[in-house]
């Protein structure tokens, strides 16, 4: 291998140096010696040594050793290296020295990368957090975006589906700054604008830009703040290779205690007196769930030359999720090559390419009615007196409500398949034009391409009546992003420039076709033979594009270290604009002070540094779909005369005025490390104001069209957010570190169009519930809406302010508030019934090494925010299995419960199934060891760690359903912030124990 | 330096190549914009065929309103007492004004009024012959009147909108529109389809002058102008064969999903094809809410029991009447092939009822998805016999006792008889008295078109509600309050958006 070869020359050109060296001065002292990482003791390359006073020196070679001549014994050798504290060592009566050199924590010279350009951080004057590649792959997960919750102030992570196999994550910066559009966090991997999120492994560094001054280069899409993702670059010259695998096993978190046959047959008897208790005793959601496993491994090749430098990883990623039939597998590679063509002109190459196969179950299920319901409800409902087959060998269908399928058969006979081809190049090149001035351009190309086959065999409801049903969806999106930019530093005496201007074009393709059909002889040929069907299901296909057309600037002053000023800028042309409004303009500034440089606390034992920051500024959030801003018919599926006939009905208003969405944010912040950066401290405190909103305001229905996308009203977002870095202990031997991050975010309808309530239906369509979450001026986005229970009816006079339902009057019924005091319950009666914004977040981290051993310890948590689990209400409803508290309910013999008389109900939404979902979790354990160096050397090893590790290993939660980290409705842009803190047919979150192994040759 | 100079001709080339221009104009693929849309009378049948598609949807004909109808009356009662409770609130007179029924037909019928509207504000655009113009644009006026027909009945005063809506805006705070105002409307938009549709069209789901006619006299007895009514059913009966209508010799036929379509007595159908659907677009369970639970007669599988008589609709029927065994199954068989009476239908299955079932739309639903959703029904929302019927009634009220009335009558018993020798169902004799024969029609009415939708409306228009839900009615309704359960309430929500539809109906 190359790295033996080299090896070899080094050792040559070193005893050659020694001679050399010998010859020269013979009467001087040969020191030898390594140099090693206090973080983890690995011995560290390329270490600078010089001989102090002299310009004499050498540097460790790879294996951390080195070898330098002294005038004698009062030498001292200073040892620098990048990231490390400069060391002097007095070379006494040693001929071989081990010299252990520590991390440098003082971080205020790491680079920090911002929008078109990177700052040291002490210059940053913008509220900007960092995430490390070792807080990113601390445990397995799928995408990056997971690995974050937690790990920065601000920034809430949650899974929109828990421990579903590749379950989308929601990420949201300083809350959800839009009620319909996006509030997903505007994603830049190397500069590439709304790139897809590259493996964990392979990333660098991730920068989340959370207020204006920071986020408003980029313009009408900076509002929900930014990501910026540097994946991983070649560093050195010498050829390395990565090896990190890890294996899981997972396990279903929680469920849901059930009624078994005996107790659910005595339930159903009370209001339906013709049941017949059904044959089996089937715990339905035992039946689904199984032992589910991770595997993932990645190998990354990086080195290069002194002129060109390259980094190549492969990852492969594969897990069966933990209910029967979920699974995925993924892999993708990545290479970054860098090249200086001359000294002041350099060209690179990003190229990230992978393949996603998901092979899912059904999950939160839009609608179960008869023939719907998914695989987790589903197990939830289903009648527990009921086996997995009927007599007959068929499938058994639920016993009451509506039909639906058994779990069991849903998990097994739905095809599911969806996989994701992803394909991205970006070429630089930089060109210094004079000394300060570099010009810069990127063209860039993505790819995402879909396919989505389904199959529903006749075995199953859905595919019963008609055959079997086949169905294949592909989608194509493509993006091609062209960036052009000037960058000029600067600096006179005290004061540093640094200036920016650019031109950015982007165009955005999305194009799909549908195909589909039923009536199949046979259930094994699944979707990949539509032809085989008898009937053909109406095709479709679709194209639409969305230009981008932007201009950019920034100015940067900094005047000795102690005040920055920053300006920044952007206007956009965005082709999804209505026709009144086409351009925007984002206006941004910020100062900082860096007191802790001013003369009075320079020398300051306490204070290392105390910066003051202050900055606002207006983004935007564009989330207009192509062609909304237009009037338009759509075609829909009219028969006449028992042909198809072509029929066109009327869907949609022109809005001609339609804007953007503008969030305006102040931040004001401190940043303060004490006691030489052992202990640093960021306070941020924030206000946003986001005018224009957009909305698909529900129209009167009479109107013919049920809503309008309308700008309305405005929304204000406001928190604090506080984070902590210390490095509690810091011994050769022992380390202990902790981090902790501290978050509140309050969000406001400010103002809604005449102060009138917006209503929001995010129940299960086969609930026919409408209006279960409220717009209110003053009041938190998606506050549930509905009755507020009030227990239940004994009989006799109604208690003071309560009424029962029409329907449901008889004693054993739900009490709730009567509102309007006259009496009845009818729609008037209901309110706001709870609010699902946590009160605060939290993450906590801590990591301990005692010398070759280390442990890391992370907590997160959710505090205050409410839970509507439609689940439980389901439960409730009289058509489904109930929770095992129904043994409870209310009875002649027994009225002191809170849970009423078993009877059908309508699945109104009331406070009986609004929970605080509050919780604390131990989000990751685990427990390594790194080989020491002396054996490595052995194994011509440069590093290697083996570690176990636990996740959701501990929860502590009130909260009654499957889990508090809960979400329904919730992946698609238009619901994500109005549907907060709802629960429905979740896939099941999970504990996950991993073993791992990172080798580094 | 060369070299140097080459890289930077090349750099700014590449910088040059790609800086864009465009003037972000939006060209849409396939989006249908409507000021450009309507260009010949093709695209204006189109925005008419959405219309009718709108009525074929689940929200709709598909099962909503229909079900409403089915459950409002006496001829049909709750089955499966687990069955969701909207359909329990409309069944029991104990529905609120956030009824999961109301609230998806309400939306859905403006929306087919909606399409109507832009179709009849655009013709204008169509550069074409007028004749021509109008006999596609009539079927909109058709469509209009229809579906403000079913509201008017349903909710007394409503939002009447007679023209297409480009900004929501301008009708976002109208009022109601009194119950004869919106009764003249649909007049009027009748009479603009009469005049203008040809007497026949390729398919029954389109309508023509004699479907417009029809309808006319449906409307005129609802409002009770019987010498009108009677015209305009006349004019009908009179040119039978101008409008190639006839009834049909086996009553089976009109509810046999594969024969609806040839037939010569539909005035107006509402199309499905077995086994398709585009969402809620063609989609219907109307077999499945009236077909019996546990039963395996029909490859489509078991009903729903949702909407089955009572015992006593069954009981009441004359068993010697064809049309008896035609609207009701008594049996149902098990998986093994083995038949069994209406009495045994529970020990099938715990959310079955031992009653006979409505069989028109379980029994022969063709090509038909699981339950017999999606099936290849055309439902006849008007047909021949109902001319007869109405032109019976009118001229019974505008002379008592007609002999005409009396005759167009016999004609239903007639062809019930099917040429069978059979003395059952007998002619109805002349010399009754005005209320008697009135009586004899009315309950005609309730048994040729029984669970065809039209029972609860004659139940609203003569008032017979504490007579069919007493005591003694076919559907005992305690709950049933005559000063407000002939009108259903309005959504909440709409009356929240918009306050000066307040107040709802009485007692809501």
């Amino acid at each position: 291998m190359t790295t033996k070869k080299n090896k070899l020359l080094k050792r040559f050109a070193l005893m050659f140096l020694m001679l050399l060296g010998t010859y020269l001065q013979a009467q001087e002292k040969n020191v030898s010696g390594t140099v090693t990482s206090s973080e983890d003791g690995i011995s560290i390359p390329g270490v600078n040594i010089l001989l102090k006073g002299t310009s004499t020196g050498t540097s460790t070679d790879f294996d951390g050793v080195f070898n330098i001549q002294v005038p004698g014994k009062d030498a001292v050798l200073q040892f620098s290296y990048m990231g490390y504290v400069t060391k002097e060592v007095v070379v006494g009566e040693n001929s071989n020295l081990s010299v252990v050199l520590q991390v440098d924590e003082n971080e205020l010279e790491e680079i920090v990368v911002i929008g078109y350009g990177t700052v040291k951080k002490s210059d940053v004057s913008g509220s900007v957090s960092s995430v490390k590649a070792a807080e990113l792959t601390a445990y397995p997960t799928l995408s990056a975006e997971q690995a974050l919750q937690g790990r920065a102030a601000g920034v809430s992570v949650q899974s929109n589906n828990g421990g579903e196999p590749g379950a989308p994550i929601k990420v949201r910066i300083r809350g959800g700054t839009s009620i319909n559009a996006s509030s997903d966090a505007l994603i830049v991997v190397d500069g590439f604008v709304g790139a897809s999120m590259p493996a964990p492994e392979d990333i660098a560094s991730m920068e989340v830009l959370k207020d204006a001054s920071a986020t408003a280069i980029y313009g009408s899409r900076g509002s929900n703040g930014v990501i910026m993702v540097t994946t991983k670059k070649g560093t050195s010259t010498k050829p390395t290779l990565e090896l990190n695998t890890s294996y899981s096993v997972q396990n279903v978190n929680n469920t849901i205690d059930l009624l078994d046959a005996n107790e659910f047959a005595t339930y159903r008897k009370a209001y339906s007196a013709n049941y017949n208790q059904g044959p089996a005793n089937t715990d339905w959601q035992d039946l689904i769930y199984a032992t589910g496993s991770i595997s993932n491994t990645q190998l990354a090749f990086s080195g290069g030359s002194e002129t060109s430098k390259y980094y190549i990883s492969g990852n492969y990623y594969t897990q069966d999720g933990v209910v029967m039939n979920s699974n995925l597998e993924r892999f993708t590679v990545l290479s970054n090559i860098d090249i200086d063509v001359t000294d002041n002109f350099k060209v690179g190459l990003n190229v990230f390419g992978g393949r996603s196969a998901k092979d899912g179950v059904s999950t939160q299920a839009q609608t179960g009615g008869t023939g719907g319901g998914d695989v987790i409800s589903s197990a939830y409902r289903f009648a527990p007196d009921l086996g997995i087959y009927n007599a007959d060998g068929t499938y058994t269908i639920n016993s009451l409500g509506d039909d639906i399928d058994n779990p069991y058969a849903l998990a097994k006979e739905s095809i599911d398949e969806r996989s994701v081809d992803t394909y991205r190049t970006n070429f630089y090149a930089a060109y210094e034009i004079i000394e300060g001035l570099e010009l810069k351009t990127t063209f860039g190309f993505s790819s995402v391409n879909t396919q989505i086959g389904k199959f529903k065999p006749t075995t199953l409801l859905a595919g019963a009546g008609v055959g079997g049903e086949a169905t294949l969806e592909n989608r194509r999106s493509t993006n091609v992003l062209s960036e052009n930019y000037l960058t000029y530093k600067k600096t006179f005496g005290n004061h540093n420039f640094t200036l920016l201007g650019g031109y950015s074009y982007q165009k955005n393709k999305n194009e799909g076709s549908f195909a589909g059909a039923r009536s199949f002889v046979t259930n094994e040929v699944s979707f990949r033979n539509l032809e085989g069907g008898a009937v053909t299901m109406q095709p479709s296909s679709f194209l639409d594009e969305t230009e981008l057309i932007s201009v950019f600037g920034r100015v940067n002053y900094e005047y000795a270290s102690k005040y920055i000023f920053t300006f920044t800028a952007r206007r956009d042309g965005s082709s999804n604009f209505s026709k009144n409004n086409k351009y925007a303009f984002f206006p941004s500034g910020a100062i900082a002070w860096n007191m802790g440089n001013e003369n009075f606390l320079k020398d300051s034992n306490v204070i290392s540094n105390w910066k003051w920051r202050a900055s606002y500024g207006a983004t935007g959030n564009p989330s207009i779909s192509p062609y909304e801003t237009l009037a338009k018919f759509s075609s829909v599926y009219g028969v006449v005369g028992d042909q198809q006939v072509n029929s066109v009905v009327l869907t949609d208003f022109a809005n001609d005025n339609l804007k953007w969405e503008t969030s305006k944010q102040l931040d004001l912040g401190v940043d303060v490390a004490l006691f030489n950066n052992r202990l640093e401290l960021t306070f941020d405190y924030y206000n946003i104001q986001t005018e224009d909103l957009l909305f698909p305001r529900p129209l009167p229905e009479y109107s013919g069209v049920s809503s309008q996308i309308q700008n309305i009203g405005e929304l204000k977002n406001e928190g604090y957010e506080f984070s902590l870095n210390s490095r509690n202990i810091a011994n050769e031997d022992f380390t202990w570190s902790t981090a902790f991050n501290f978050s509140t975010n309050k969000n406001e309808m400010v103002t809604l169009p005449d102060g009138d309530d917006l209503f929001i239906d995010s129940a299960p369509g086969h609930f026919l519930q409408r209006q279960t979450q409220v717009l209110r001026e003053g009041e938190s986005v998606g506050s549930f809406y509905g009755y507020e229970y009030k227990g239940v009816y004994q009989g006799g006079t109604l208690p003071d302010g309560t009424a029962t339902l029409s329907s449901d009057s008889a004693p054993g019924g739900e009490l709730f508030a009567d509102l309007n005091n006259d009496g009845e319950i009818t729609t008037a009666d209901r309110k706001i019934i709870g609010d699902p914004t946590p009160d605060f977040t939290m993450g906590l981290n801590n990591d301990f090494r005692y010398k070759n051993f280390d442990m890391n310890l992370f907590f997160q948590a959710s505090v205050g925010g409410e839970i509507l689990n439609y689940t439980l209400l389901e439960l409730g409803s009289g058509v489904s299995n109930a929770s095992a508290d129904m043994v409870n309910a209310w009875s002649t013999t027994n009225t002191d419960t809170n849970i009423p008389r078993p009877e059908v109900r309508e699945k109104r939404i009331t406070s009986r199934y609004v929970y605080d979902g509050s919780y604390v979790r131990l989000k990751n354990l685990s427990f390594g060891y790194n080989i020491p160096v002396t054996v490595l050397s052995k194994l011509s090893l440069e590093k290697a760690r083996i570690y176990i590790s636990g996740q959701n290993l501990l929860t502590f939660t009130d909260y009654p359903g499957a889990d508090p980290e809960a979400n329904y409705r919730n992946d698609n842009n238009q619901r994500s912030n109005t549907n907060v803190g709802l629960d429905y047919g979740s896939y099941p979150n999970v504990k996950t124990f991993t073993m791992g192994l990172n080798l580094k040759f | 330096m060369k070299t140097m100079k080459k890289y930077k001709i090349t750099f700014f080339l590449a910088l040059l190549a790609f800086v864009g221009c465009s003037d972000l104009e939006e060209n849409p693929v396939g989006i249908l914009a409507p000021e450009s849309f309507f260009k010949t009378t093709a695209d204006l049948q189109a925005a008419v065929n959405g219309s009718f598609a709108g009525m074929s949807t689940e929200s709709y004909w598909g099962r909503k309103l229909t079900l409403t109808l089915l459950l409002r009356g006496d001829l049909a009662d709750i089955g499966d007492q687990g069955t969701s409770g909207r359909r329990k609130e409309v069944n029991d007179f104990t529905m609120g004004d956030d009824n999961g029924m109301v609230s998806a037909f309400w939306p859905q019928s403006y929306a087919i009024i909606g399409t109507a509207n832009q179709a009849i504000s655009n013709a204008g655009l169509i550069n074409d012959d007028e004749a021509k113009v109008n006999a596609v644009v009539a079927q909109a006026y058709f469509a209009r009147a229809f579906t403000y027909y079913h509201l008017v009945r349903l909710f007394g005063d409503i939002p009447y909108i007679d023209f297409a809506v480009s900004d929501a805006a301008d009708i976002a705070e109208i009022s109601k529109t009194p119950e004869n105002e919106v009764y003249e409307g649909i007049i009027s938009d009748l009479e603009f389809a009469k005049q203008w549709l040809p007497d026949t069209q390729g398919s029954r789901a389109l309508p023509s002058k004699a479907t417009a006619a029809a309808y006319l006299a449906s409307v005129y007895l609802t409002i009770a102008d019987y010498s009108k009514a009677a015209a305009e059913a006349q004019f009908v009966i009179n040119n039978e064969s101008r409008f190639d209508l006839a009834l049909e010799s086996d009553f089976q036929d009109l509810f046999n999903a594969d024969k609806t379509g040839g037939l010569r007595e539909p005035l107006f159908t509402i199309d499905y094809v077995g086994q398709t659907r585009v969402d809620s677009y063609g989609q219907d369970y109307v077999a499945p809410v009236t077909g019996i639970r546990g039963d395996a007669t029909h490859e489509y599988g078991e009903g729903w029991s949702v909407a089955v008589p009572s015992l006593k609709v069954y009981q009441n029927w004359d068993g010697k009447d064809y049309r008896k065994a035609v609207s009701l199954d008594t049996t149902a068989t098990t998986k093994e092939g083995v038949i069994y009476p209406y009495t045994q239908f529970e020990d099938y299955s715990d959310a079955a009822v031992n009653r006979p079932h409505i069989a028109k739309y379980y029994r022969y639903a063709g090509l038909a998805g699981n339950n017999g959703r999606e099936s290849s029904h055309n439902y006849i929302t008007m047909r021949y016999a109902e001319v007869f019927l109405i032109a019976a009634e009118a001229l019974n009220e505008v002379n008592g006792g007609s002999s005409e009335a009396v005759a167009y009558v016999n004609k239903l018993r007639e062809r019930a008889r099917m040429g069978s020798g059979s003395l059952y169902p007998m002619d109805v004799q002349d010399g009754l008295s005005q209320d008697a024969l009135r009586e004899t029609i009315i309950n005609e009415r309730a048994i040729e078109l029984a669970f065809e939708f039209k029972r609860w409306y004659d139940i609203k228009r003569l008032k017979l509600g504490n007579e069919a839900f007493g005591p003694n009615g076919l559907e005992p309704q305690s709950n049933f309050d005559a000063s407000r359960d002939y009108l259903l309430p309005l959504p909440g929500p709409e009356l929240v958006r918009n306050p000066n539809l307040l107040p709802n109906n009485t007692g809501y």
